[in-house]
Formats: structure tokens, sequence, C-alpha cells
């Protein structure tokens, strides 16, 4: 059978597929339809078709990753939205949470709420925390709501009563009557979405979610008719930003789960990489043309972010959802990233790129300013005979020219000015790497880097070795690692309940029962009888009381009430340093994330083995930090066998990019193709 | 790959390279402190409203890199170390950490605990950590530890002005049962001076790395350059204004003890590339808790000016050094022992706002117009279902002035704050035996009018559902409203109401804990901002978009802009 996944970027579309009979791979990249993603889709299989034979019929398992959901938040090409609120909280959406984070900016702005005021409707209605009647539903109000947006053109309306995640009965009720008047409207509650508190992030989510899924079930209808037409037969299954997968009609269900879906690909398959390796702890670095992101796999298994931040940055609140998205942290540095001189001077790569137009100074298509790309070029770790396999002819003179811009008003020379900001855009990367495992509570000593991207191994063992991580792995194809991550996820739904009560309030005797009923609503989501048969991994959120954020920890839902309370203080401890003893704690939330158990993509040990040392393809001129030019030894990662190591400094060239490995350091083929490199005097 | 890279030369030089990073480093230094604190901390005024900071000086106490989540702290902390300095001398060891919360020498009010780490190296102090959160209570005599009506400094709680509350990196058991048998709510404190405590270890363990791997001379070198270098574009950017003195004078509507109108005034000279800021003749210290020292007079300033000059760049001393501040002292604004300064930042925020409004013209690229100001915070406390006691302190959102191109911002957290989240209202009834009526924008209230409109305040009801509570509140501007500029209109003012079941309604202000009675309604309206411009040029479509918004009725929209849309001509009339 073959295993086929495709990842629609912002200006290509990655194809993978693997023929697990004969441990075949294709591979195409074609450029993304904007308009309609799935006919670029469809190009890309007609062309593993027409070069390399890949026959449709033999795919058994089809995975998609896309940018359709995030692209249509991003450039408000949603559809037209009503939301229907709570009497009294119509404006909840669009207040948001009041912050202003640009401190000094005294021309303040809020975001924009995606449902304009005219759209928000109110109905009579009201439950207290614990979800009890407080009023009762007026049904009056909402056929009148039903009505108005008729009368509006409303083609999709959300809806979210306060303590719905505690009762959802009214939603339900306003739900079913707005289906019944409105049957061509596509409608959403809030609690089919998300089963937390706080009112305005639970408006985002179930708004966010009514405005693109419309878009989302005619582009899953439309791809799904063109897959059909290519007779490639399915089943047929969407990357979610959970690291997991879903069939496309449970992903139109809760398309906002579709958010990071691309990200999520990449951490999928690091997970996997973390199984085969036997490195069950990884940092995960994807650097691409604008910007590097990097998440981490514990135990061998992604990590969620406590709530996902639409369009935050340092000057903007952006807008909180709350759907199971893995834990992200990602900086403006990448490929593509402009090196510029600011107002004092001083040496700045980023946030803006060069894109893929004009590109890098080197790439000759108009682009004049420096890029961390043409930094490369011009320190010789790219060969411009060699890279992108000789389909784009790099232009080194123009990438010198670049740099020299930069270069003379530092007084430095091009070659020290190129390593200079090199160097800066790997600190901005660090800082990254940092916030994701120093200050989520990990020693980056425990871990290893993987890292993909296709500048991302021109950077790497620089990286690895600021990090003091103790193995840097790039794997094959890091061109188009996260399409083939999608070839090693799972179909995965992450199910949460608020609980807030104090530990020793019996709550631990609970557990057990509360789990259980997530389980069954695990089992009725993937079609099974018994939970048992599926692979569950329960959480539990805690703190201490009066704080207000939660720790995240494992906890067997047998747990005595001692050993919940003990999982507790030390999971605090190793997050914040502390932990208070004494002091009462209670559980916010259960999660259980649960797993359907099946065989994903197989990453096959070759049993070839060599220990001659490699010969290098060439040597050619090398510019190290500190020490100048040197010749340097180029090999072909092909031309590499399991058990050879290379010894830095030394350039190993493939199709999509070129690994840098240091002076001190050695680069390993493994059995599965991936190559570790690590410093010789830990070796 | 456990070997540590090669370090460099202590004596290398500082390239241009090396000080971006060695600044990138402070500053995720001082963001990692700021993480610690908002993650661990158990009072919803710093998880939320983020009333704290977190910052390194140099070691002679100019600041270096800061992370706050609100501006009352711009600029606090190198007084506060400098008066430490002279305070301890040569009598601090690696180990040692300090406490301040004393408003008048460089403190803002009792609330706020800042505690000092001296960060040793090779045997001397290179760096002092510092990080500054506003405790929950510190005693005194109401919960939460700021009367409204507070006639002197010791009615606000507990102080410890310059104290070594840890030696060796371990708490002094002593100082810290002081603390925990003279607050409310001993388990708060003590999570929450926990949480402090570790993100001074955290600084000190970053700040070492840098120092390890650079050397001292250059990563001294390097925070100079800093320095300096912001100290050169803050007198470019002042350079580039024109010379003279711009005045302004505003209003300050009661101090806690009485209501009387406060009448203030600054007068602002930009002469070459300095700036200087006078608030010379305003009054007198008040009776009332609303006095701010000299050190939140000076922040206040620093707030504003960095908005004028830099509003982007982190923060350092460098930015502050061509500005001066003049006052007498013993004003409201430089008050001093024993004048009550627990509602200092409704103080503090009109010496900014003075200077806001002076310069607000030549700046228009970067200012609006007044907004809703006071932070309106208020205390709901009594006893909740269990038995237990609650304390739900809040301050709340408002409308922001209009731009010269754009309408204000509407619910949005007033100058003093910044990154401050409002209440989740599912939160808020989970926790309280409150229940949220409403949650809204203040259209009923209104905002300025103009060629751009200011933004809309909010109104939140409460209703008690405990037979045991009680309210107070400090709110301001409730008969100032936010000025408007170019000829758009004030805003409009804040106020809380009362309101009982039968009907009854009463207008608190600045006031102490009055009881309350299940099923009273506690309504906090705040105002809406100042227009910018002559509301005869407001854009008709705008007019007609916040009719079909339910933001104006088309009678109010006649009254205030004589038309309801695109369609009507503009009544001559207007623009006599």
């Amino acid at each position: 059978m073959i295993r086929l996944a495709t990842d629609v970027g912002g200006t290509f579309t990655d194809l993978i597929g693997y023929d697990e009979r004969e441990g075949r791979l294709y591979t195409a990249k074609v450029l993304t339809t904007t308009d309609d993603q799935s006919r670029g889709v469809m190009d890309a299989i007609a062309r593993a078709g027409e070069s390399q034979g890949l026959d449709p019929t033999e795919v058994r398992f089809f995975v998609h990753g896309g940018t359709t959901v995030i692209n249509a938040i991003t450039e408000r090409k949603g559809v037209r939205t009503a939301l229907l609120t709570t009497r009294g909280f119509r404006d909840v959406l669009a207040i948001g949470r009041g912050t202003r984070p640009d401190l000094y900016n005294l021309r303040a702005k809020t975001p924009d709420a995606f449902v304009p005021r005219h759209l928000r409707f109110e109905v009579s209605e009201r439950l207290n925390a614990a979800g009890a009647v407080v009023e009762p539903l007026n049904e009056d109000d909402v056929r009148a709501c039903a009505e108005a947006c008729r009368a509006q053109g409303v083609e999709t309306i959300g809806i979210v009563l306060l303590h719905s995640y505690a009762n959802p009965a009214h939603e339900e009720r306003c739900a079913q009557i707005l289906r019944a008047c409105l049957p061509n409207v596509t409608v959403c509650a809030s609690h089919e979405i998300s089963r937390q508190w706080r009112e305005y992030e639970r408006s985002n989510t179930v708004a966010l979610n009514a405005y693109v899924q419309p878009i989302v079930q005619r582009y899953f209808a439309n791809l799904e008719r063109s897959l059909a037409g290519g007779r490639l037969a399915g089943p047929y299954y969407a990357m979610q930003s959970n690291g997991g997968i879903a069939r496309f009609d449970q992903a139109a269900r809760a398309p906002l789960t579709l958010i990071e879906s691309g990200p999520a690909g990449g951490v999928a398959g690091a997970a996997r990489i973390a199984q085969v390796l036997d490195e069950p702890d990884l940092i995960y670095l994807d650097v691409g043309g604008t910007t590097a992101k990097c998440s981490v796999i514990r135990g061998g298994q992604p990590s969620l972010a406590p709530d996902y931040k639409l369009e935050k940055t340092r000057t903007s609140p952006g807008y909180t959802v709350q759907v199971p998205v893995v834990d992200i942290v990602e900086v403006g540095a990448g490929g593509g990233s402009i090196a510029w001189l600011d107002a004092g001077n001083r040496l700045r790569v980023g946030p803006h790129s060069a894109g893929s137009n004009p590109g890098p100074a080197c790439y000759g298509l108009g682009g004049t300013r420096p890029t961390v790309t043409d930094a490369k070029l011009v320190t010789g770790v790219i060969d411009p005979a060699t890279f992108g396999e000789g389909r784009i002819a790099l232009d080194r003179e123009a990438a010198r020219r670049a740099v020299a811009t930069i270069a003379d008003p530092l007084g430095m020379s091009v070659e020290e000015a190129a390593s200079a900001l090199i160097e800066v855009a790997e600190e901005t990367m660090i800082s990254a790497l940092k916030l994701i495992s120093i200050q989520r509570g990990h020693d980056p000593r425990d871990f290893a880097l993987l890292v993909s991207g296709g500048a991302g191994p021109l950077l790497a063992a620089k990286l690895a070795r600021e990090m003091s991580v103790r193995a840097c792995i790039i794997p094959t194809q890091p061109g188009i690692f996260s399409a083939w991550g999608m070839l090693a996820a799972r179909p995965r739904i992450d199910l949460r309940r608020m609980i807030l009560a104090g530990i020793d309030d019996g709550l631990a005797e609970r557990l057990p029962a509360l789990f259980a009923e997530l389980a069954k609503e695990a089992a009725a989501y993937f079609g099974v009888d018994d939970a048992e048969t599926l692979v569950l991994t329960p959480l539990v959120e805690g703190r201490y009381r009066n704080q207000e954020h939660s720790v995240a920890f494992d906890c067997p839902p047998d747990s005595s009430p001692a050993e919940v309370l003990e999982r507790f203080h030390a999971a605090h401890r190793k997050a914040f340093t502390f932990d208070l003893p004494g002091v009462a704690a209670e559980l916010t939330t259960i999660h259980l994330q649960v797993e359907a158990p099946v065989e994903t993509v197989p990453v096959p040990r070759s049993t070839d083995r060599s220990s001659a040392p490699p010969v290098p393809d060439r040597h050619r001129p090398l510019y190290l930090d500190g020490q100048g030019w040197a010749d340097s030894p180029v090999y072909r990662r092909e031309g590499l066998r399991p058990g050879q190591t290379v010894l830095g400094p030394a350039l190993v060239e493939e199709a999509t990019t070129t690994t840098l490995v240091l002076p001190g350091q050695i680069c390993a083929m493994d059995p599965t193709g991936q190559m570790i490199i690590r410093e010789e005097a830990a070796c | 790959m456990s070997t540590p890279p090669p370090a460099f030369e202590g004596t290398a030089e500082l390239t241009a390279v090396t000080h971006e990073i060695i600044q990138g480093k402070l500053l995720s230094a001082v963001d990692e402190m700021a993480i610690v604190m908002a993650r661990t901390s158990m009072s919803p005024v710093i998880y939320e409203v983020l009333d704290f900071a977190c910052g390194l000086c140099r070691a002679d106490g100019a600041l270096v890199a800061q992370a706050n989540g609100i501006t009352l702290f711009t600029g606090t902390f190198s007084t506060q170390v400098r008066a430490l300095m002279r305070r301890f001398g040569d009598d601090l060891a690696p180990g040692d950490m300090l406490v301040t919360n004393d408003p008048f020498s460089g403190g803002t009010h009792a609330c706020d605990f800042a505690l000092v780490r001296p960060i040793f190296f090779d045997g001397r102090v290179i760096a002092f950590a510092v990080n500054v959160a506003h405790w929950l209570d510190v005693g005194g005599a109401v919960p939460g530890s700021l009367p409204p009506d507070a006639g002197s400094v010791f009615q606000e709680g507990l102080r410890l002005p310059g104290i070594r509350i840890a030696r060796g990196d371990v708490l002094i058991p002593e100082i810290v049962r002081i603390i925990t048998e003279n607050v409310r709510m001993p388990d708060l404190a003590l999570g929450d001076l926990n949480a402090q405590v570790a993100t001074l270890r955290v600084a000190e363990k970053r700040m070492l790395e840098i120092v390890g791997r650079y050397g001292l001379p250059v990563t001294q070198a390097s925070i100079d350059r800093l320095l300096d270098d912001s100290e050169a574009r803050a007198r470019a950017a002042i350079a580039a204004l024109p010379d003279g003195t711009y005045r302004a004078t505003d209003v300050i509507d009661g101090d806690g003890a009485t209501d009387a109108a406060i009448a203030t005034q600054v007068a602002v000279t930009i002469r070459g590339d300095t700036m200087t800021v006078d608030y010379t003749g305003c009054p007198a210290a008040r009776p009332g808790p609303i006095n701010c020292s000299r050190g939140a007079l000076e922040s206040a300033v620093k707030t504003v000016f960095k908005a004028l000059v830099a509003p982007h760049e982190p923060s350092n001393e460098g930015w502050f050094r061509p500005l001066t501040v003049v006052a007498e002292a013993g004003t409201l604004f430089t008050a001093e022992k024993p004048s009550p300064t627990g509602w200092y930042y409704e103080g503090s925020v009109h010496a900014s706002e003075l200077l806001w409004k002076a310069v607000a013209g030549l700046v228009p690229e970067r200012m609006s117009a007044g907004s809703y100001t006071s932070l309106c915070v208020t205390y709901i406390a009594g006893e909740g279902g269990d038995g237990r006691p609650f304390v739900h302190i809040e301050p709340h959102h408002g409308g922001w002035g209009a731009c010269r191109d754009r309408d204000g911002a509407s619910g949005l957290i007033a100058l003093t704050d910044g990154d401050t989240y409002n209440y989740s209202v599912e939160v808020i009834e989970t926790k309280f035996p409150l229940l949220v009526r409403q949650y809204a924008y203040n259209t009923a209230g209104g905002t300025g009018a103009g060629r751009f409109r200011g933004g809309f305040g909010l109104v939140r009801d409460y209703e008690i559902l405990s037979d045991t509570a009680q309210v107070h509140c400090g709110i301001g501007r409730t008969r100032t409203a936010p000025w408007g500029m170019e000829g758009g209109a004030d805003g409009s003012c804040n106020g809380l109401d009362l309101l009982s079941p039968e009907g009854g309604r009463t207008a608190l202000t600045r006031s102490p804990p009055r009881a309350l009675n299940r099923a009273d309604v506690v309504r906090i309206r705040t105002g809406g901002g100042g227009g910018w411009g002559p509301s005869a040029e407001r854009d008709g479509a705008a007019i007609a978009a916040d009719i079909a918004d339910g933001f104006l009725t088309p009678d109010e929209a006649l009254r205030l802009y004589g038309r309801t849309g695109p369609s009507d001509a503009a009544p001559e009339a207007l623009h006599a």
C-alpha cells in the first residue's frame, strides 16, 4: 500500500508518498494554487505520477495539511457570520480582554471582532457557574434572531452562552431551533468546540470556527470529489493542530482545529523520529523562509499549548482561541530574513523577509538587501552550482554586494558581516529555543535537537552547540519534513473538561469516573465499542488555591489523593523552581488525549554498515568565523552509508539543503538514514 | 554536546554583533523573570492586572533592562536601588535579598513590594535584579490595604523600608513572620514572595551566564553603549520638536477625603535636545490618598516621555537622561511622609495626562485625545457561601480618546496599567458570590464627538449573592470629562451606582466601604474618550455605521452631527 501526504504551504505544495511494499519514496513540489488549494494538490499527484509513476489507485491512506483555515482568517475572507449570546453580553467578543500590551503607544487599538456588532444578537437565558438555570431560555428570542439573520443574509451562526461548558442544554436548544428555522445556514455552538471556561476566549473560538466552517466544508467536498475522480480512494484525513489527524467529515465539524495544520505535521514527524531513534525528548526546529518555529517532544509526545493566541504580537493581544494546538514558538528569522541597521547603527535581522519574490539577493530576481541565505552563500556554506539541484542559478556577486551594504557602515569585511548577520539570526532562534525549553522548565542538555526546513541544516550545528543539547538530528527529507510528518500522525482527539475542586475534597476519588466519561465520548468519536482499544493518555491540570494558571501533569485515574498531590508539587517545582507544600492545591481541568492505535509510516533500518572513512565528493572554500577561509570537504548525503562518520569542518549536500558540520563535531549516518551530529569531546 | 562553548576572552573588544547578542540575552532574562512571575503568582492583581515589573540594574543602580506589564513602574527601579545602596553600603553578600515597599524612597504605595538581589561576580556587585509586585493585602485599615479615605500612610499597611529578607539565598524566618502576622492573607503573601524570589534567582543565573561567556568588561561596555545610544536617540527626538514652553491644566475630581475639585497644571519646556516638565504651582499634598511621592511622579512623566521618544524600544535609564522633572516638595505629586499614598495612581495619572495634553498637538502622530483616565478600581469584599472571606479587586477598562486619523479605542485599560486583563465573568462567578448582569459598551454614556470620535467606555453590573458584602472604590473623572482635541468634543464621565431592588440609586466616587444587601446591584460605568477635530467633519458613512451598530440612535446622531449618514447634506450651520 502507498501512504500519501500533501502539505499546502504559502508558496509550494509538497507531496510525499511511501510504498510500504518496496520501501519506495515519491516526492513532488508544485506551486500552491491560492484560489482553490485542491487544484495544487491534484497537480502534485499528477506530477508524481508523470515523473515517478505514482499510481493513485494504490493509495490506501491519504492525509492532507493546508492553509485554507489560517488564510481565510488572516485575509479576513470568511463568510458572513452572526453570533448569538446571553442577554447583556453581545459585546464580550469585541471587548476582548481589554489589554494594552503596547504599553507606551498612546494611540492604542483593540483588535476588530470577526463578527460586527449589528450581527451579534442576544437571547434571554442564564445559567450559573454550577450550570443550574437561573433564567430559562426564551425561545422566541432565538426565533427572532433567526429571522434577523435571514434578513441580513447571514451564512453561518455561532452560539455562545455563559457557562455552557458546565451545561450545554441552552446552547443545544438554540442550535436546534436555528437549524430548523434556517436549514441552509451553518450553525455551531461553543460547547461543540470547547468545554473550557472564559467567555471571551470561547466566544472567539466559536465565532472563528463559524467564520471558516462553510469554506472548509466546501473545500473538503471539492477535494474529495477531485481525489475520487483521480481514482484515489482514501480514506481521507486532515492534519489537525494537535499533532493528530481526523477524517474530513470530523475535521469539518470543528475546522478551527486545522489552524496550524502544516507546522503540526512537522511536530508529528518529530514525535515519530523520537520513537524511531529512541530519543523520547526532542526539541524540534523548522527553519522556513520567513520564520523559524520550534516545539518540544517529551516522552515521545508533542506538547500542547495552554492557549493559542492567533495574531498575537508584542504590540497586539491577538485573538485567543480554545482549540488544542501543539505548543509552538515562532520567531521572525528564516532563510529569507533581511538584515538591516537600526537608528542606533545596530545590526538587526528580520522580521522582514525577502520571501520567494524577489527572494534573497543571490536569486537575481531584483532583491538587493542581504538575507541569511546570501550570507550562507558568501561564507561558502551554499554552493551556487548545486543549490536546489541547480534549478536556481545563484549569483554570488549579488550576494556579496548585498552584504556589503551592511559591512561598510559596520566597518567590517563582507565575510565578517555575513558571519555577524548569521550570528544575529541564530541568536533570535536561540531565544525561541530557550523559550520553548528552559522557560517551560526543561533542561536542553537532556534533549536532542531535530532540525528541518530548507535553511535549517545550514544553521543546525551551531544552534545545537549553543543550546548544549545532547545531539543534533538532521532527518531524511529535511526540506519536506512537515509532509513526511503527516504520514506519521495518528487519528487523535483531545477531550477536556473543567472541574475545579480541591485535590483533598474527594476529587481524586471521582477521577476514574470523570475519565471514564471522556473515554466513552472518545469511543463514540472513533466508532469503537470499547475505549480500551484506543491509546488513552490521561492528564490533569492543577494549581495552588488562588493561583490563576495551571500546570499540566500526567495522572493515572486511579491515583490516590496523596499521589495526585505529590505529582502536582513535582510538576510545579519543575516548571517554576519552587513548590508550596503546605498550601491547598486544586485541579481545574481533566484532559484525555486519545489516539487510534494504527500503524504509521515505517522507518526501515538498513543492515548495510560501513566503518570505512567516507570519500568526499570534492573540496571547496568555507569561511568560518574566527578562522577565515579554508578548504572544506563536501560529501553527498546519499553517498554516506550507515556507520560512516564525517569530521567537521565539513559540508554534507543533498537535493534540498546542505548540512554544515563545525570543527569539533562529528556527523554520523544512522541505520534509518538520519544524520546525527555530536560534539567530538562528548563522544 | 555537554562541552560548553569556548568562552570569549574577557578583554575582547565589544563588536557590533556581540553587543546585539548581549542585549538580546539581557532582554530575554527579564522576559523570563516576567513569565515566571505571571504564571506562579496567587494575586489576580499580579497575574491578570500584571501589576508587577522585573528588571536588571547596573552596579550604580542605572536601569538596564525591564519587563513590565504596566506603566506605573517606568523607571522606579533606579531610585529604589540607589536608596538601598545608600542604606546598605558594603554590607551585602552573595545570596542576600532586600525588600522595600516605602513610598517615600523611590517606591509607589505600600502594597508594592520590591525585592532586590545584588548579583556578585568575582567578589563584587556587578548588577541588581529587581522585582516589584503589588501584594493583594499588606494589612492596614481595610482588606486590600487601600482605604479610599485614608488620612495617613499608617492606615495603609505594613511598611518594610529597606530590610534584608534573605541571607545565603534563604528567607530570614523572623522577617517572614513579621509579614505573615501583619497581612490578612498570609498564604497569598508567601506565594507571591516565593514567586518574586524565584524570578530573582533566574535573573542572577542569566546575568552570570552572560558575564561568564563574554567577560565583565565586554558586558559592561555593551550596557554602557546601550544607555548612551538610547540617550542619543532620545535627544534627537526632542531636538526635532520646536523649542518653547507648552502648558496644560486639568482638574482632579476629589481626593477621597472630599469631593472638591483640585486644579493642576504643568509647563513643559523644550530647549534644544532637553525637556523640562515643571509642576510648580500644583496644590499641597491632599488629606486623601490620591497623592503620589516623587518616585511615582517621575515614573508618570517618564511614561509619557517614553511614548513621545521611543514607544517601542525597551526601557533603560539612557532614554530619560534628557528629561528633568521639577516640582516643589510636599505637593500632591511630591507627597512626603506621613501623607497617604494608597491610591497614588489616581493622582500620578493626572501628572502623566498633563504632559500628554501639553504636547499632544506637537506630536499628533504619537498621541490621542483624553481618555477615561481613572482605573476606577472597585473592591467587593465579604463572606462567600462557604464562610470563607473573599475580596474581588478589579480595575475597570474604559474609552480612549480619538486620534487624528481614527476613532478612539473602546474598553481599553487606562494609561497607568497596560497588559492588564479584564476579569472573566465565568471565572468571577465561580470564585465569588456575584452574578454579572451585563458587560457591554456604555453606549448610554456616549463619547466625545468629532471628525473622529472617542472610544466607548464599558458598563458592568454585579448582582450581590451574599448577605455580608461591602464595596469601596476609587472612581476618578466623575465630573471632569476627558478632553477633546482640535475642536473635538469632550468625552463622558465615569461613575458607580448602587442600585437596590426597590429602585434606590446611590452614586459613589472615591468612597470608603459601604454595606451591600443581597440582590443589590453594583453598576460600574466608565466614560468615553474625547473626540478629535470638529464633529461637522465626520464621515457620513461612519455615522451611519455607528447607527447600524447601535452605538448611536438616529436622534443622537442628529444632535451631535446634524445628520444620520452620507446622504444628508452637512448643514451649513454646523460650520459656523
